[in-house]
This record gives structure tokens, C-alpha cells and sequence, in this order.
């Protein structure tokens, strides 16, 4: 491992872990909201026993969302120096206003948890909003950082110092939209179908009937009903990605070379050394019409760049069809889900099996869309303007910072996995 | 205008500092006094409940003070982020690793729902120490940014990554912020605990802390000079710095005497206040650098943004404080002022 390589694994490991917290504590919120509501209009107090359920377990996900997130906001610096010298200026913006809304949320957090009884039940119902609210919002300004990484502007830059700085415009950048959109839905997407599948198995086993299907009939609903947008939004961020970073497009579809009337390939292994796909099945023209709208559009492929600019494109086009393959697949279990809710009116016990196996779908879609993004942004860390290695710290030693991450998170991973287990079988 | 920016920029690092060990510092101390030996099983018991009850809701928007300093450092001042960032990387990820550790800890504990004795005792064992050992690491990088060590020039890993932190005066600044945030917690904890037998041991804490806060205090100078670092200099040469030097020994003094009646409002205003004027002695003694570099001081006001990311920077700080000082405020009348009635 050199040392470039270790402070991108390094990177890659904490955001990758952050993540999985990040997406729980931006979505689950509005999970407890809705029951929470539910609870204060009827007076049911299985929605209020729901609430505090679900509510205690992110508790303890949202610190570790916490603490993985400060840990992130440092290493930007302690990686990459380089790069945060020239795009602190310009993308703290989006990150002034993530620290804000991640203040407001870590006020109205402790509100929530601990307020009960403390306030008026509105005032209260109104802090867990506010947790989720400003969790969205924050979500949405780091997406925008990253953005702006894929498709830099409002700078200028003359004999290599920046001169002048437009934060705004960098901040609403041509991959801002598409971007966090799609993340925001993911969020949603992942946890509803986590949470359904949780509970789930407890419907399976006949505990606590009646809470267990409330929960799953709430999740499912916010699971189904993003999945079934996010191939749309899917499809338009591709769009984008065509026309912002086409060896991003390239490297996830394994295009060699530029052609009209591209094939899209399903499945497939690309070969770097014979540029070719190897057992993929293509389907002729379908690339040009997803990108551009039109089977007979030219779709640049990664012959119109030197090979030291191309991303790694095994990494970027597999993990690319995992997230394509769980976004299709999501689609369907919630059109099955809307169909036995309101047609049949009835779930059957076959698809509560089902809805266990798709629990975990979602964030690995996550994790597979991240790989995408951001080793297909490679080499470059600001896209077409600095590469990873003029970034990278010189501090020698990355393999350390790289293992001692690994190790901690791996622990802590562990150890909230323990907990969460105890806490779901005492309480569900 | 460019100054005015920094000036308001400066204030609001200095405002998230002094909120950041005030309000962070007491949710360390909590951890590390938890860590001294007790003999009695229900004291200890108690005291984890206070320390629960006390940092449940607020250490998530305490420990958001050091996000928003590191946010407006590298907005605004991207030289000092990058340099600090590139030569105190051993002691800034020792903190990082104690963060993470300490906040997940913390929220274990909380949350068990099987709190078998030895689990309670391996988890308050692990906060504590993290507690300790974040705090600790914290005052050694804050004592390693005007020493003068810190370098560029060399080829060697020692002298580049190592040097700047290694030696007396931050190792002993580092154990100066470990009983500073201890006291600041038993000051705390007075006022968080119900019955006269856990004020009391707060109060028995607080004298024992305060002693350590003299001697590490003291151990500071003494380091400082034997490094022959020009503190008791540059700091008899400013008069704010010695007028806040003043000011915080007599609050001392006020202090024992509020204590003395366990008037939990005014000690904690006094605490508080002391520890913000030793940094306010702090920050003045140093005006307006930032890190000395290579030998050289490196002034906020010569390594800024270009001035408009400045002004946007400011409105964003400004904005966002409309909407956080209120719900602040909210959430510590919600929990920290309604105790009289109960
Ligand atoms: C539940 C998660 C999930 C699911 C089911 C999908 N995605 Fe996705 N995708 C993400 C989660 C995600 C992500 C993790 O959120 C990414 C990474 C960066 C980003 O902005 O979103 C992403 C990135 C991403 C990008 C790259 C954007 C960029 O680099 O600017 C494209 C082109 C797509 N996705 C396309 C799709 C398509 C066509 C899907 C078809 C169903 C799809 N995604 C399903
Ligand atoms: C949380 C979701 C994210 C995940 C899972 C993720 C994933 C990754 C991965 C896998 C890499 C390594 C790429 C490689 O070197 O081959 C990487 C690099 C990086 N990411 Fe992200 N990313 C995320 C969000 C962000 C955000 C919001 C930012 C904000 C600025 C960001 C900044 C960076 C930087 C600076 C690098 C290192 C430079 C590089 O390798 O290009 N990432 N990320
Ligand atoms: C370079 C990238 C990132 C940085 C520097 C970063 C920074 C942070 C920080 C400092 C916190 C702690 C806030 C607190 O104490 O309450 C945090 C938590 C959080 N982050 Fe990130 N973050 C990054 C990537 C992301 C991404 C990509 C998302 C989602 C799209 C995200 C969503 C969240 C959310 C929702 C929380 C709240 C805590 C929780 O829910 O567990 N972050 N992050």
C-alpha cells in the first residue's frame, strides 16, 4: 500500500462508515415523527411505545454519526492538505451551513430524547421534526461539497493562487441537483427498507403483532415509495454525469471507445488491458438513449482520454450495476408491496420473508453508488483541475492512519452491532 | 472593511473556543471524575446518574463548538488549517480516536439494556479514560502552537511530525486542561445533584480538583521556562493578558466563598468565567498570530480567504447563530434551569 493509496483507503473507510449513520440519522427521524404523530391524534399508546422504541435506538446510531462526522470534518485536512488549502474557501459555504444545521439538530436531539414530559406534547412532536428536518438539510449542503468536486466552479484560478471566490455559485453547481437528490432518496430507500425488515422478523415470530406491523406498514411506505422515484432520479443523474464527467459515464459503463448508437452492457467484466468487455450481454444504441435520449447520440468513450486519466473501470462499472441491479429490484418489491396494501389488502407471511432478505439492499446500494461517484472521479479530487497525489499530506505513515481507523471503526462497528441486537430484542 | 471581517471572524473563533472548553470541557471533567476511586458503590451509582441526566441532552451540541472552530478555520483561514493540520497530525488524531471513543461510550452506557456490574464498570472505566485522554491531548496541541517547533524545513520525521508537540510545556499543558476540565465538571455536578450527600462529594471533588488545577498550573510555568519558552514574558507584557490573569485568581476566591453556601448558579457563572479568562489571557498574550512557523509568527490577519468567501462566511455565522442561540437557549431552560422546583 503506498501512501496515497492508504489515505484513500483511509477516506474511503471513514466515509463509507460515516455513512451508514449519516443516512439513519437524516431519514429515521421522520420515522418517529409520524408515529409520534399518530400517537398524540389518536391516543394509541402502541404509537407512542413505537416512537420510543425506534427512538432509543437512534439515539445511539446518531452518536456514532456524531463522532464519525467530526472525525471526518478533520481528516479533510489531516488527508488531504493540498486540496483543502485551495477548496476551503470555496466549499466551506455548504459546510458553514451543514455545522448549522447539525447544531440545530444536536439541540433539538437532546430536546427529543430527553424532553418528554418537559414540554408541551406539540412543542415536543415539533423538536423530533426539527432533529429531521435539519438532518435533511445537512445532508443535502455535504452532497453539495462533494458536487462540487465533480463539477468545480465560481473560481478563478491565476498562476496558481485562487483569485476570485464565488461560494455560492460553487456551491450550486451543475452536480448539485441531480446529486443530492438521489442521496436524499437513497437515505429514505435504505432505512425503510432496513427498518421494515427488522421488523419484519418479529411479525414472523408473532411478537408484539400489533407494534411490529404498524412500524413495518410506516417504513415500507416511505421504503416503496422512494424506490419507486429514485430510478427516475437514477436515470437523470446519469444524464448529468454524461454531459459533466464523461469518463465517469464511460468507466461506468465499460465504453472503450466513442461510438453513436452505444450498447449498454448488463453485467459484464471490462478488461484495462484489451479495452474490451468481457461476457457482458450489450444491448445495442440503449447507452445513447439513457444518456442522451437518442439511440443514435455519439456517447464519448475512455479512448478519448490518456490512460493516466482514466478511473479504474472494473471498480467503478461493477459497483455501478450493484446499485442499478438493488434500484431495479427495490422498484419491483414495492410495486408487489402497493399491490398486496391496497389491492389484496392483505401481506402475505411469503412476502414479510421477503421483505427480510431486501432489508440490508438499500445501503449496500449506498456504498456501491459512493464507489461510483467517487472512484469514477478519478485521478482527480477537483475534476480537471487537481489530482489526488498533489493533495495527499506529507506526512509519512498513512498506512498507520489507515489501520488505526479501520481497527477503531471495526470495534465500534462491533460493539454498536451488540448493543443494538440487546436493545432490539428487549425492547421489540 | 477586510479587518473589520477578520475582527468579527476572530470573534466567533474565540466565542466557539471558550464555549467549546466550558461547556466541552465540563463533559470531559465529567468522565475523568467519574474516574477517580470512590469507595462507596452507591455514590458511584449516583454519580453515574448525574453525569447521565447532566450530559444526556446537551454534550452532542457541546462538542458541535469544535466543528464549527474547525469549519471557520478552513473557510477562512486556510494556511493555519493546512499547517496545523499537516504538523500536529499525531496529537490531532489522538484526540479524534478519543472523541470517537468517548461519545460512543458515553451513549452505550446510557442506552444498555443489560447494565450487569462489570459491564457498568468496563464502560465508565473506557469513558473515563477517554475522557482523560482526549482532554489531555487537546491541551498538548493548543501548547504546541506558539513553542516554536513547529517546521517545514526538514527531511526528518522527528523534527517535522514529532518535535512540535514533544516537550515539556505541552505534555504539562496537557495535564493543566485535564484538571482544568475536572473542576470545571465537580463545579458543575454540584448543581446537577439532588441531595446534600452528592453535593457535598461534588463539593469534596471540586476542592480536590482545584488543587490539581494549581499544581499543573504551576508545573506549566515552571516547564515553560525550563524550555526557555517566552511565556512569563510575552505575558507580563500584556496588560489584558495580566489583567485576565488577575481577574480569574480573585473569582478563586469568590468562588470558595459561593461554594462554601453551594450556591450552585453563581459557582457555576464564576467557573466559567474563570476558565474563560485564563484563555482570554490566553488569546491576548499571543494577538493577533495564530502558530509560530518556522520561527516566524503567523498573524490571522496574513493568512485569510479572499475577502468575499470573508463576507459570506459572516453572514452564514450570523444566520446561522439567529437560529442557534435561541434553540440553545431553549434547550438549557428545558434542562438545566427548572431544577429549583423540583
Ligand atoms: C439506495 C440507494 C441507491 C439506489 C437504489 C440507486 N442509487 Fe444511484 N447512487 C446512490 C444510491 C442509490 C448514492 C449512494 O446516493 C449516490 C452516490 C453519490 C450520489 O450522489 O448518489 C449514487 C450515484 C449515482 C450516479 C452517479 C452520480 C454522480 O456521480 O454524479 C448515477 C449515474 C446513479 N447513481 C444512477 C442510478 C440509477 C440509474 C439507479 C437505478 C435504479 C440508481 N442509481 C439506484
Ligand atoms: C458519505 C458518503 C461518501 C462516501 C461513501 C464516499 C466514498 C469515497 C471513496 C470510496 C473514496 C475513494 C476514491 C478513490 O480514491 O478511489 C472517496 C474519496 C474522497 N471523498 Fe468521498 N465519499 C462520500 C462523500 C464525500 C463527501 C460529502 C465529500 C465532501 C467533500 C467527500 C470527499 C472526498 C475526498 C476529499 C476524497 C479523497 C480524494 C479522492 O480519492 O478523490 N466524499 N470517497
Ligand atoms: C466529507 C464529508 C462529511 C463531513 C465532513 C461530515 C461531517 C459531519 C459532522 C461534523 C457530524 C457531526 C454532527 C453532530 O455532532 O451532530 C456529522 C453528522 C452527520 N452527517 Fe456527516 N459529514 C460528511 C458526510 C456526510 C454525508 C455524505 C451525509 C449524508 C448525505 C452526512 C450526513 C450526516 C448526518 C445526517 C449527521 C447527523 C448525525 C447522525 O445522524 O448520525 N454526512 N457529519
Amino acid at each position: 500500500m503506498t501512501e496515497l493509496e492508504a489515505a484513500r483507503y483511509s477516506m474511503a473507510f471513514s466515509l463509507g462508515f460515516h455513512i451508514i449513520f449519516a443516512a439513519i440519522g437524516m431519514t429515521m427521524p421522520f420515522f418517529m415523527s409520524i408515529a409520534h404523530y399518530k400517537y398524540l391524534k389518536t391516543k394509541n399508546s402502541e404509537y407512542l411505545d413505537l416512537t420510543k422504541m425506534w427512538m432509543k435506538g437512534v439515539a445511539v446510531l446518531f452518536a456514532v454519526g456524531a463522532v464519525s462526522g467530526t472525525v471526518l470534518s478533520f481528516e479533510l485536512g489531516l488527508l488531504w492538505p493540498g486540496f483543502m488549502k485551495y477548496a476551503g474557501p470555496i466549499i466551506g459555504m455548504p459546510f458553514s451551513w451543514e455545522g448549522t444545521a447539525f447544531f440545530l439538530e444536536a439541540v433539538a436531539i437532546g430536546l427529543f430524547l430527553y424532553g418528554w414530559d418537559r414540554m408541551h406534547p406539540w412543542v415536543h412532536w415539533a423538536a423530533g421534526l426539527v432533529v429531521g428536518v435539519s438532518g435533511f438539510a445537512s445532508g443535502i449542503f455535504v452532497v453539495a461539497a462533494n458536487s462540487w468536486m465533480n463539477s468545480p466552479q465560481g473560481f478563478e484560478i491565476v498562476d496558481g493562487v485562487i483569485t476570485s471566490v464565488d461560494p455560492i455559485k460553487a456551491m450550486f453547481n451543475p452536480a448539485w441537483l441531480h446529486q443530492s437528490m438521489h442521496m436524499q432518496v437513497a437515505a429514505l430507500q435504505a432505512v425503510g427498507f432496513g427498518v421494515a425488515g427488522i421488523h419484519a422478523y418479529f411479525l414472523l415470530k408473532a411478537r408484539k403483532t400489533e407494534i411490529n406491523k404498524k412500524a413495518f406498514i410506516i417504513a415500507m411506505l416511505i421504503g416503496s415509495g422512494s424506490s419507486l422515484v429514485q430510478p427516475l432520479i437514477g436515470h437523470f443523474a446519469a444524464q448529468r454525469v454524461a454531459v459533466l464527467q464523461p469518463a465517469k459515464l464511460a468507466a461506468m459503463e465499460g465504453h472503450y471507445e466513442t461510438s453513436t448508437r452505444a450498447p449498454l452492457y448488463i453485467g459484464g467484466i471490462p478488461n484495462d488491458e484489451k479495452e474490451v468487455m468481457e461476457y457482458g450481454i450489450p444491448i445495442p444504441g440503449a447507452l445513447s438513449f439513457l444518456a442522451f435520449n437518442d439511440i443514435d447520440a455519439e456517447v464519448i468513450g475512455l479512448d478519448q482520454f490518456p490512460k493516466e486519466e482514466r478511473p479504474p473501470t472494473a471498480v467503478v462499472h461493477i459497483s455501478f450495476q450493484i446499485m442499478v441491479m438493488i434500484g431495479s429490484l427495490l422498484a419491483l418489491v414495492s410495486t408487489l408491496f402497493f399491490y398486496f396494501l391496497f389491492i389484496k389488502k392483505n401481506i402475505p407471511s411469503l412476502f414479510y420473508k421477503l421483505a427480510i432478505v431486501t432489508s440490508p439492499l438499500g445501503f449496500i446500494a449506498i456504498e456501491a453508488g459512493w464507489i461510483t461517484t467517487e472512484v469514477g472521479r478519478q485521478p482527480w479530487i477537483i475534476y480537471e483541475f487537481m489530482k489526488v497525489g498533489e493533495a495527499l499530506t506529507p506526512v509519512a505513515g498513512m498506512q498507520y492512519h489507515f489501520f488505526l481507523f479501520l481497527f477503531l471503526y471495526l470495534g465500534l462497528g462491533f460493539l454498536t452491532f451488540k448493543l443494538l441486537k440487546r436493545m432490539v430484542n428487549h425492547y421489540v | 472593511m477586510y479587518d473589520a471581517s477578520v475582527f468579527v471572524l476572530l470573534f466567533f473563533v474565540a466565542a466557539s473556543i471558550v464555549l467549546y472548553v466550558v461547556l466541552g470541557g465540563a463533559d470531559y471533567g465529567a468522565g475523568i471524575i467519574e474516574l477517580l476511586p470512590i469507595r462507596n458503590s452507591e455514590i458511584r451509582r449516583k454519580q453515574r446518574e448525574i453525569v447521565n441526566r447532566a450530559m444526556g441532552p446537551v454534550w452532542e451540541a457541546n462538542h458541535m463548538w469544535l466543528v464549527i472552530i474547525v469549519v471557520i478555520l478552513f473557510m477562512g483561514f486556510p494556511v493555519i488549517f493546512q499547517n496545523v493540520m499537516v504538523s500536529l497530525h499525531i496529537p490531532i488524531v489522538a484526540v479524534l480516536i478519543g472523541i470517537v471513543a468517548r461519545g460512543s461510550v458515553f451513549t452505550f452506557r446510557h442506552y444498555e439494556v443489560e447494565l450487569t456490574p462489570t459491564r457498568a464498570k468496563a464502560y465508565t472505566i473506557s469513558f473515563g479514560l477517554s475522557s482523560l485522554w482526549t482532554s489531555f491531548w487537546l491541551g498538548v496541541t493548543a501548547g504546541s502552537l506558539f513553542r516554536g517547533l513547529i517546521s517545514t524545513q526538514s527531511a526528518d520525521f522527528y523534527t517535522l511530525y514529532v518535535a512540535p508537540w514533544f516537550g515539556l510545556f505541552p505534555l504539562s499543558l496537557g495535564f493543566f486542561t485535564t484538571s482544568i476540565f475536572s473542576f470545571l465538571a465537580a463545579i458543575f455536578l454540584v448543581g446537577e445533584s439532588q441531595d446534600i450527600e452528592m453535593k457535598k462529594y461534588f463539593v469534596a471533588r471540586a476542592w480536590k480538583t482545584n488543587l490539581f488545577v494549581i499544581g499543573t498550573g504551576a508545573v506549566v510555568f515552571l516547564s515553560a521556562s525550563i524550555e526557555g519558552y517566552e511565556l512569563m514574558n510575552n505575558f507580563f507584557k500584556n496588560p489584558l493578558a495580566v489583567l485576565a490573569f488577575i481577574l480569574a485568581n480573585i473569582s478563586f476566591f469568590v468562588l470558595w466563598f459561593k461554594l462554601q453556601k453551594r450556591r450552585s448558579f453563581y459557582t457555576r457563572l464564576i467557573a466559567a468565567a474563570q476558565v474563560s479568562f485564563i484563555l482570554i489571557g490566553w488569546f491576548a498574550m499571543h494577538w493577533p498570530n495564530a502558530l509560530k512557523l518556522d520561527g516566524i509568527y503567523l498573524s490571522f490577519f496574513n493568512s485569510t480567504a479572499p475577502e468575499p468567501v470573508l463576507n459570506q462566511l459572516i453572514i452564514a455565522l450570523l444566520l446561522g447563530s439567529c437560529f442557534i442561540f435561541p434553540s440553545l437557549f431553549f434547550l438549557i431552560r428545558t434542562f438545566k434551569m427548572e431544577k429549583k422546583e423540583s
